[in-house]
């Protein structure tokens, strides 16, 4: 479904500040999958994500997405957004509207639907963020910070994009807020078979949430494969700066401590369903 | 779109251009707008192009670059010229219907372009080798003289400075709401007028809050380090006075005899017969 060939993309080409971002990327992801995106703070996941929503064109190579090819003449930039939906690093700050239900509207009369359906879409998607009915008529600057976070997640939700793409969506959360927004975009990416993209520094998140994970470094795929795969090469993740999430370490310093506990562990419902059989027999309180 | 704006642009380097003193720099660009005006001759304009753009060699900024500072007067620059060339009276040497162009208003054209051409060159070449921390700094040293008639130099160049850190930052922040309202479907190209400028409200009221919102964190940020204006204020950098600033001023004070004796010495002609 989405498929790019030899990207690259290079800022400012030609200037005094050129800087080359992406480099020769391959990448194919199909529908209804729901990609972990990791890379440490400039390895070019951001620019990748602009690429994938046409707000940037590539300086070379081709992207295709759903059939149409960006950057192509005749393509329709604008309704490839509307399928494509973006939710940028810190959305709160682009809030603008008078209330919060005519922010989340936004989207949807770009889109050009008519009024009773954009009430519709309104209220599914802010009730899909979990945002509460009274606080759709408030101006979004009476928010808290997470409830904006979700109201703009919602305005992107709203256009009920087939590929959803966030790029840190929990940033600066609290970890309640944290765990609430994960579980909402699963549950939508299971409801509404969305493909998912999903930029997170948090190991954990991405171990519990994605099928495949793919590895930014320096501006190329460093590694594209299953959550098994990747979190395999824990010696080349800590090489560019990454990690393995933190209870797969434990697992493993566990096992080098001489306990029978199995390889690939990485989410910590994983670890209790290993480690209780393990350590009850022996009469453990803790347990 | 963002990226043409070159005001305040510096372009990083380490030559003797760029290691002059600021206030070196900002008088002897006074002096060299002053120079430019006052030439009347074409072999003054000559020897005044050589100058330039031997500074602009010695300053190894790329001439494609400094050029660019041009793009954005270059209409003002052709309307000023054909002021000048038709509405000038004195000799004609060519009429069409409303139109006659003297001899007089062809002179004039010509030294009206050069004029504004080698003052933005000038001005450019100062801005793109001065960073703006100096170029303040310098600034706020050559008002400091003022400051017993009440001029806040200080605070002057305070302001200065933090408006010039902050284009960046706001471009970038335009720059990432744009993008978000893209991706929401906004469409800021197409329609008339009024609907383009409505287009716009979902771009400045983000940008209108952040900037509040980061002058109210600068604020409470500069407070907590108990930042109280210039008084008995040191700094990280003196300004100093080296052999270099000398050089540069023997260099303009020789520019400027030439030029001026060009103008004024009676043999040389007055430099208008060339």
């Amino acid at each position: 479904m989405i498929k790019l060939k030899n990207v690259g993309y290079v800022y400012m080409q030609g200037g005094p500040f050129e800087k080359t971002a992406l480099e020769d990327i391959n990448l194919e992801i199909s529908e209804g999958e729901f990609i972990g995106l990791i890379g440490h703070t400039g390895s070019g996941k951001s620019t990748l994500i602009q690429l994938l929503n046409g707000l940037l064109k590539p300086t070379s190579g081709t992207i295709s997405i759903g059939g149409r090819v960006l950057g192509q003449k005749g393509t329709d930039m604008r309704a490839l957004r509307f399928d494509v939906g973006l939710v940028m690093q810190y959305p709160e700050y682009q809030l603008f509207e008078e209330t919060v239900a005519k922010d989340i509207a936004f989207g949807p009369s770009n889109m050009g639907l008519d009024p009773k359906e954009i009430e519709e879409r309104v209220a599914f998607a802010a009730n899909m963020v979990g945002l509460k009915k009274e606080l759709l008529s408030k101006s979004p600057f009476d928010l808290s910070g997470g409830q904006k976070r979700r109201a703009a997640i919602a305005g992107v939700l709203a256009m009920e994009p087939k590929v959803l793409i966030l790029d840190e969506p929990t940033a600066g959360l609290d970890p309640a807020g944290r765990d609430e927004i994960l579980f909402k975009i699963k549950d939508m990416h299971e409801r509404m078979n969305m493909t998912v993209i999903l930029v997170s520094h948090s190991m954990e998140d991405i171990a519990k949430l994605a099928d495949r994970i793919l590895v930014m470094n320096h501006g190329r795929v460093e590694m594209f494969g299953t959550t098994d795969a990747v979190f395999q090469q824990g010696q080349r993740l800590s090489e560019i700066g990454l990690n393995v999430p933190q209870i797969t370490r434990i697992m493993d310093g566990l096992k080098q401590k001489g306990l029978p506990v199995p390889g690939g562990i990485y989410t910590v419902e994983d670890a209790l369903r290993v480690l209780i059989p393990i350590l009850k027999p022996e009469g453990n309180p803790l347990c | 779109m963002l990226k043409d704006i070159t005001l305040g642009q510096y372009f990083p380097g380490d030559t003797i251009i760029h290691r002059l003193d600021p206030r070196t720099k900002l008088l002897l660009v006074l002096v060299y707008m002053i120079l430019t005006f006052s030439i009347n001759g074409f072999l003054g304009y000559l020897i005044l192009a050589v100058f330039t753009f031997g500074c602009i060699f010695i300053s190894r900024v790329p001439l494609k670059f400094v050029l660019k500072g041009l793009k954005p007067i270059f209409v003002f620059i052709v309307i000023t010229g054909l002021f000048n060339l038709f509405l000038t009276g004195g000799d004609p040497v060519f009429h069409w219907w409303i139109f006659t162009i003297t001899k007089q208003g062809l002179y004039f054209a010509a030294f009206m372009i050069l004029r504004l051409v080698f003052l933005i060159l000038g001005t450019s070449l100062l801005t793109l080798t001065t960073s703006p921390i100096a170029l303040t700094d310098g600034l706020e040293h050559l008002l400091s003289p003022f400051k017993r008639i009440g001029l806040p130099a200080h605070e002057l160049a305070m302001m200065m400075t933090i408006a010039l850190r902050f284009i960046p930052t706001l471009m970038e922040e335009t720059d990432k709401i744009i993008k978000a309202q893209s991706a929401r479907g906004a469409d800021f190209e197409s329609g008339n007028l009024l609907r383009r400028a409505k287009a716009m409200v979902p771009i400045l009221i983000p940008l209108f809050i952040s900037a509040f919102r980061r002058a109210d964190e600068l604020a409470t940020a500069m407070e907590c380090r108990c930042y109280r204006g210039g008084e008995n204020r040191t700094r990280l950098h003196e300004l100093k006075y080296t052999k270099a600033d000398s050089a540069a001023w023997l260099c303009f004070l020789l520019l400027a005899a030439l030029l001026l004796a060009l103008r004024f010495l009676p043999w040389t002609g007055g430099g208008a017969a060339l």
